[in-house]
């Protein structure tokens, strides 16, 4: 039987990041996400795997420790959340422009600026258009319970080696902090050096007599040579929208609305379905798992049945603007949140769905 | 008749006021303080110490254990 324990959504990730074989972690404390910092100093993941775990001196230095590390092929990751997340935005833009892997964690609070500590929503179009500067993209993964959180590990992992990407894990306060049930999985062996020099033939292992040197680098003063590089980034790009659209519907299937929702939002709106189809009223859920790719789609087919979307983010709408792309602006798409820190609860959410539609 | 008062301690420091708690005491004993602990949070606190039973609901709900009840019994 598997095991299960009664954890925090930090704690979740930390653990997974243990059991997965995560090489190294660098981060640096800030609420709501401190307890990835303080579960894995105190599980000492040195003694159980060899992993390293290192308080930096900020988030800039926790981000370019990452970059150094993923260069040489290891798996590395970081977290933080909102403020910290916006130091690190030159160390992603530039592992992105190094085609580098590794995962990055934002257990999102209330902004702008320094804000509250409470959950938000509203990094969303900072973590799916990019962050930093460049034409880049992350591939964005939204938890919505600490299941995930400790399942979506591991996936990032895959992704991010799979097509040497950064992968942002979009969380929040919420599921940062929440108490949930998970099931653990098995502990993985870390790789090897001759398996990490297999895996990543272009890292910078140490150069062998028989073949070329290997160059970690994001500048290329040949602007016919950066193009040529800009386009084979949006190739790929391409190519993570063809095959890896995550989302999951509830209750679609005779909808005449529907939410889209992810993370928090969306496990609130799961109560609000339960409340408004007791009423009378049909409506279902869609929640996109990957932020980018986002299910276009999906919700360009689900137009052509429903009447009306509401999107339901903790923000002043971000994600909304995907929404009515994706349905070609066909259908009404309106946007109900709370902003700040304050959570919507399942009732405000079915008034702003009648107060919209009914 | 023995007439059962209750306390509740909370351990500051891990309280994230989260707000649980507050519904969960039928006596309306707990509020959230307007001070802040270590980590930023506005923990929970008795507001209306006199009112307590000690039916320990508050800390059944704690998602985090933060919380621990004392009864005493009192005789008028």
């Amino acid at each position: 039987m598997k095991e299960l324990r009664l954890m925090k959504g930090n704690e979740a990730i930390s653990e997974a990041a243990i059991r997965a074989g995560v090489d190294g972690y660098f981060g640096y404390p800030i609420t709501p996400q401190s307890e990835v910092l303080e579960y894995l100093m105190a599980e000492k993941p040195e003694e159980r795997t060899g992993m390293v775990v290192l308080q930096a001196e900020s988030e800039v230095a926790a981000i370019n420790m990452v970059y150094a590390g993923a260069g040489a092929g290891k798996m590395v990751m970081t977290s933080s959340s909102s403020p910290g997340i916006s130091l690190k935005q030159e160390g992603i833009t530039y592992i992105a422009g190094a085609e580098l892997p590794c995962m990055i964690l934002n257990v999102v609070r209330g902004g702008p600026g320094l804000g509250t500590i409470q959950p938000a929503q509203s990094d969303y179009f900072q973590a799916v258009k990019g962050g930093g500067h460049g034409d880049y993209k992350l591939i964005v993964l939204a938890p919505a319970s600490v299941q995930e959180m400790y399942d979506f590990v591991e996936l990032s992992f895959d992704l991010a080696f799979k097509y040497r990407n950064p992968v942002m894990i979009l969380s929040d306060g919420a599921i940062g902090q929440m108490m949930e049930k998970v099931e653990i999985g098995e502990q993985k062996v870390r790789l090897t050096d001759a398996q990490v020099k297999e895996r990543c033939p272009w890292a910078t292992t140490g150069k062998d007599a028989n073949r070329e040197r290997n160059i970690i680098t994001s500048l290329d003063l040949d602007s016919n040579k950066q193009e040529l590089f800009n386009v084979k980034l949006q190739t790929k790009y391409k190519e993570v929208e063809a095959n890896e659209v995550r989302y999951e519907e509830m209750q679609t299937e005779d909808a005449e609305y529907i939410f889209v929702a992810y993370g928090t939002s969306a496990r609130i709106c799961q109560k609000s379905i339960e409340i408004a189809r007791a009423k009378g009223i049909k409506v279902g859920l869609l929640r996109p798992i990957t932020l980018f790719p986002f299910p276009n789609k999906r919700l360009l087919e689900l137009s052509k049945q429903v009447k009306g979307i509401l999107t339901v983010e903790m923000s002043a709408g971000q994600m909304i603007e995907d929404v009515k792309l994706a349905v070609e602006c066909s259908i009404p798409v309106q946007h109900f949140g709370r902003m700040g820190g304050i959570i919507p609860s399942p009732g405000e959410v079915v008034e702003a769905l009648e107060k919209t539609y009914l | 008749m023995a007439k059962v008062k209750g306390s509740i301690v909370v351990d500051i420091e891990k309280c994230k006021g989260c707000e649980v708690c507050i519904p969960a005491c039928p006596q309306d004993v707990i509020r959230l303080a307007e001070e802040v602990n270590g980590k930023g949070y506005h923990f929970a606190y008795m507001a209306n110490p006199d009112s307590c039973t000690g039916c320990a609901n508050c800390a059944i709900v704690c998602p985090d254990g933060v919380i621990t009840v004392y009864r005493k019994k009192v005789s008028e």
